[in-house]
């Protein structure tokens, strides 16, 4: 058997920002018509440098978290392992099987009831159906929608969706999970839930990469921190190590 | 561990995308299924167009084209059946990768996955609409066994129109305005490619309109054996090659942009 790991090479991305006139036709064939030397000036395609060479490691049993202030690059950074986006220089090497939840409720249909969605999550992340069926019932349980579950989606609370989302990506056999967040819905005894479960995920040899602002959160699941600042590494390390380094400044 | 090259992730994109068949199979009948969802008739509406559109084209210019009514019916019901799979595809696909914009945004999956669902919702349309066909034709009294070639036209006409919504919605999704452009070209096609006239009608010095028109090639392949005959070679080597080329296009905007579409929404 092939061990999971994760492993980031020299990632650097670079994302262009289009405005909303440099999508139209128009503009871009004006452009063409006024000639190179205006096209920068009136493209309106503003280039943004999202992360810069990021490199580490991380191997079976790591907990991984991501931290940094608002536009850091966690999301981007999170988007990046999880394959979304491609970088633009550098190599993501993820080895083993990985899900994603970076958002809570997209790519969920909000007509559909909450056990179709939970089929149609699955079906994306190429379960088996009869796999599916099997964990359904645990799935539920976790999320505590109890009837609701044949209810639409569109009628859940915010809390119900994060639940449900956070309890097919942990049920369905991945090998590395990537969250983003995920603690800004749901109450405090979902949070409890949600730890015990992740260390249940843990314990079986398993990955988590997790972007959060909740150092509770970094204490209590995590065992290594990386720190973005401006899209750059500024710490990669053990949970440890990192805390001393904060009561020390 | 090496990045690949941009023409091998091309590819690459596209064998995971049909590789991915039994999601998008499952998904598109999914959606489908939701749209019926609180109709009472359900997959009669998705037949519906076909029918009206194809009827009422077959009362005015069955007659205004001369001939008897028995005769015209068959040819323009079933052309604007077989229209909906030829331009439906790609012009449905203009808008796939907006409409997808929320899956795309938090789950990996091929850019070719996303076409191949809409490729396959117009699909299941599609075959809905040839049983209304059937139905209509029975009522007529004017039901024929199809040609056998109707299994190898309908897959081809499907992958190419799947290959050339990838480079359509690309563009669309680049450029917003190519959406709309997409609506009118496919539009003003309707008129020109041999849907409820024939080619034989029009005077001779205006024929290259349908034998330029790689639509018409790929309406006839499809039409010809549910009249009960196979569609003539030419028709044949025509979609081949249009086959190829949309190949061609979708590999190489692949290629080119792959990467960049995620930025694009």
């Amino acid at each position: 058997m092939v061990s999971t790991s994760l492993e980031l090479f020299g990632v650097t991305l670079d994302y262009p920002v289009y405005s909303v006139s440099a999508k139209s036709l128009r503009s871009s064939v004006m452009n063409l018509a006024v000639g190179g030397r205006l096209m920068k000036d009136q493209s309106d395609t503003a280039v943004v440098r999202a992360l810069t060479n990021i490199a580490f490691k991380i191997e079976e049993g790591d907990r991984l978290a991501i931290i940094g202030h608002n536009g850091a690059g966690k999301t981007t950074l999170l988007k990046v392992i999880a394959g979304i986006y491609e970088p633009t220089e550098g190599v993501v090497d993820v080895k083993g099987r990985l899900t994603s939840m970076i958002s809570v409720g997209l790519g969920m249909d909000p007509e559909a009831s909450g056990i179709q969605n939970i089929y149609n999550m699955a079906l994306m992340r190429l379960v088996r159906k009869s796999v599916i069926k099997e964990r359904i019932p645990s799935i539920v349980e976790f999320a505590e929608l109890g009837a609701f579950i044949n209810l639409p989606v569109r009628t859940y609370s915010a809390g119900m969706v994060a639940r449900l989302n956070f309890g097919v990506a942990t049920e369905l056999d991945a090998d590395i999970l990537v969250l983003d967040e995920w603690m800004g819905a749901g109450d405090a005894a979902f949070h409890d839930k949600a730890a015990k479960r992740m260390e249940r995920f843990v314990a079986s040899a398993k990955m988590i990469v997790v972007g959060t602002h909740n150092l509770g959160l970094v204490r209590d699941v995590c065992n290594k921190v990386c720190v973005l600042d401006g899209g750059r590494m500024s710490y990669f390390g053990p949970v440890e190590e990192y805390f001393e380094r904060l009561a020390a400044a | 561990m090496r990045n690949r090259s941009p023409l091998a992730a091309a590819v690459g994109d596209i064998s995971e995308g049909l590789r991915l068949s039994p999601v998008w199979w499952r998904l598109g009948l999914e959606l489908t299924y939701n749209r019926y969802r609180r109709t009472l008739l359900g997959p009669f509406w998705i037949a519906g167009a076909m029918l009206t559109t194809g009827l009422s084209l077959s009362f005015v210019f069955g007659s205004l084209l001369g001939g008897s009514w028995r005769e015209s019916m068959p040819h323009i019901l079933g052309g604007v059946l077989c229209w909906s799979l030829v331009s439906g595809i790609v012009a449905e696909g203009a808008n796939t990768y907006m409409g997808a914009a929320g899956m795309m945004q938090v789950q990996r999956l091929p850019l070719s996955f996303y076409s191949l669902l809409s490729a396959n919702r117009i699909l299941i349309n599609f075959l809905h609409q040839i049983v209304a066909f059937w139905v209509v034709m029975a009522l007529f009294k004017l039901l024929t066994v199809p040609h056998w070639t109707l299994v190898l036209a309908i897959p081809l006409v499907a992958l190419t129109g799947f290959f050339l919504s990838i480079p359509v919605a690309m563009i669309s999704t680049r450029y917003r305005d190519i959406g709309f452009m997409i609506g009118l070209f496919f539009g003003a096609l309707f008129l020109l490619t041999p849907v409820f006239w024939s080619r034989a009608q029009l005077q001779p010095d205006k024929r290259w309109i349908a034998d330029y028109n790689p639509f018409s090639h790929l309406l006839e392949i499809v039409r010809q054996p549910f009249l009960g005959q196979s569609a003539p070679l030419l028709n044949w080597y025509a979609s081949f090659v249009t086959l190829g080329v949309a190949i061609v296009l979708a590999v190489t905007c692949l290629a080119l942009f792959r990467k960049r579409v995620i930025f694009w929404l």
